[in-house]
């Protein structure tokens, strides 16, 4: 924003939006307007892009969900009534497609996080996993292991179960909205994120 | 209440998803039972670590996947189906039909039942805030403050002040990755030379928390890799960043120019680095400036 005297502030970028300002927003792209569409997609893509990425482990996956996901959204907000938040409604299209996603992995078995390149092997999880450890040598190679335990235990858990774990330990959210994502019961969320959250003890207690 | 289902509770609970008697009875049991709390610090242990093994988003995919979606979204076009006047499944020729009765209503509606002295009905703006209710001095009318934000479109040369201040301003917007890595790309392009820029980019290097907004600061920098100030900084960045993928174009750019002061800086490097193709990379550098491996 330019103030009265030319000045330029520091208000660019997207902020979270409040319960009115997101109805407007959706009103007014549902009217047609491209800026308040694209406002609604800033306001939430940064955790569609880190849902994908956390349950596909690979970035091109995870840009393939962010694309066909807001594509959806984008085509289909008009039949939006607001008789769910925009938050479950769009999370129950980006879940549907990493299930499906997810789903088709398990047929065709797991991809595998390591690729070859002109230098050699590379983990592409890899480096994400060590901006997480700070720097520390010692810990950065716990990480490493423990992150490869960690992707081991995920490719072992239902599609269902990963995504609420994934919902509730990195999304933070709560089994009762999980449930409405998912299009099932609070209950059933407690036990999938139960089951999830024992094979994640049983596979890394040693660990820690 | 056992310890095999108090244990199987452990996790619900530090999530927070147990009921309030479902809680107590795990806490009751937790305080006459030693095994289960260390089994707590245990699985607290583990929240920690899964905690650290978060993919992070890189800005430079997230800039990426807007840009693509953009393009699309504009290709496809407006979306004409818009609003529930479109749910309904009549006939086209019905329409204009629906939309004059409407009209009727509307406007007989308004005469009969619009209170003398009202304002003109008042659109929600499209990025407000309630901040004061008052209850009116009349029954059933009340005052509400309604904070406003208004949306403008700038546009104008890259190269023109208040522009270029809007984008310096976005490359340290702490909120949206996607939108510093693209603002550093358009100042990269566009002024690339400038000590002001330059400092932007230093700075998004040396603390910007995603990776992918570093190294798109590194690609930025590649100009000014002879600069005393840059080359300082990204000696500090090589040897502090936890991104190998930083080191590596750190060490491309310090040894673009083979300065025996850097010879110290990498074997510093050598010393404390265990990314296999970090190290690779830095010995390499070391033997073209036939300097040692390692400090004796």
């Amino acid at each position: 924003m330019l103030t009265g005297n030319g000045e330029a502030v520091a208000t660019l970028g997207t902020k979270a939006v409040t319960g009115l300002d997101e109805a407007a927003l959706i009103r007014a792209a549902q009217g047609g307007d491209q800026y308040a569409f694209e406002q609604l997609v800033q306001a939430y893509d940064q955790s569609v892009l880190r849902l994908a990425l956390n349950l596909l482990r690979s970035p091109e996956d995870a840009s393939d969900i962010y694309q066909e996901a807001f594509l959806r959204v984008y085509r289909n907000l008009h039949t939006f009534r607001f008789d769910c938040t925009f938050h479950t409604w769009l999370y129950r299209i980006v879940t549907n497609l990493c299930l499906d996603h997810l789903r088709k992995r398990k047929v065709r078995r797991e991809e595998p996080t390591v690729v070859e390149t002109s230098e050699g092997p590379v983990d592409r999880m890899e480096v994400v996993q060590e901006q997480r450890a700070e720097g520390d040598p010692a810990r950065k190679l716990l990480s490493r292991q423990l992150g490869s335990r960690i992707d081991r235990v995920l490719t072992d858990m239902t599609p269902r179960e990963r995504m609420v774990f994934e919902m509730r330990h990195y999304q933070g959210m709560r089994l009762r909205a999980i449930g409405d994502v998912l299009g099932t019961t609070e209950e059933a969320a407690k036990n999938c994120l139960f089951r999830a959250t024992q094979k994640m003890r049983a596979a890394l207690g040693d660990f820690v | 209440m056992n310890c095999e289902l108090a244990n199987g509770q452990l996790s619900l609970m530090l999530y927070g998803e147990l009921s309030f008697e479902e809680e107590e009875l795990v806490q009751q049991h937790l305080d006459g039972c030693e095994a289960c709390r260390a089994e707590l610090v245990s699985v607290k242990a583990l929240h920690r670590a899964l905690d650290d093994t978060e993919a992070e988003m890189d800005g430079a995919v997230l800039a990426d996947c807007r840009r693509t979606l953009r393009v699309t979204v504009a290709a496809i076009g407006p979306q004409e189906k818009n609003g529930w006047f479109h749910g309904l499944t009549w006939g086209a020729f019905l329409k204009p039909l629906g939309a004059f009765a409407l009209i009727t209503v509307g406007f007989f509606g308004a005469r009969f039942t619009t209170a003398v002295g009202d304002p003109p009905q008042a659109s929600i703006p499209m990025a407000s805030r309630v901040r004061y209710v008052e209850p009116g001095m009349e029954s059933g009318r009340v005052q509400i403050v309604v904070e406003e934000t208004s949306q403008r479109t700038l546009s104008g040369e890259t190269a023109s002040e208040p522009i270029r201040r809007l984008l310096l301003a976005a490359a340290r917007d702490s909120s949206d990755a996607g939108l510093r890595v693209e603002s550093m790309d358009i100042l990269r392009a566009s002024a690339g030379g400038s000590a002001e820029v330059r400092k932007a980019l230093i700075f998004a290097l040396q603390h910007d928390p995603n990776s992918g907004v570093r190294l798109k600061a590194l690609d930025g920098l590649k100009g000014s890799a002879g600069d005393p100030e840059t080359r300082h900084a990204l000696s500090q960045v090589l040897l502090a960043d936890d991104n190998p993928g930083v080191r590596t174009q750190a060490i491309d750019l310090l040894t673009q120019k083979k300065e025996p002061s850097m010879v110290g800086v990498l074997q510093e490097l050598m010393r404390k680095e265990d990314n296999g193709y970090v190290r690779l990379k830095c010995q390499k550098a070391l033997h073209e400036m036939n300097a040692s491996v390692e400090t004796f």
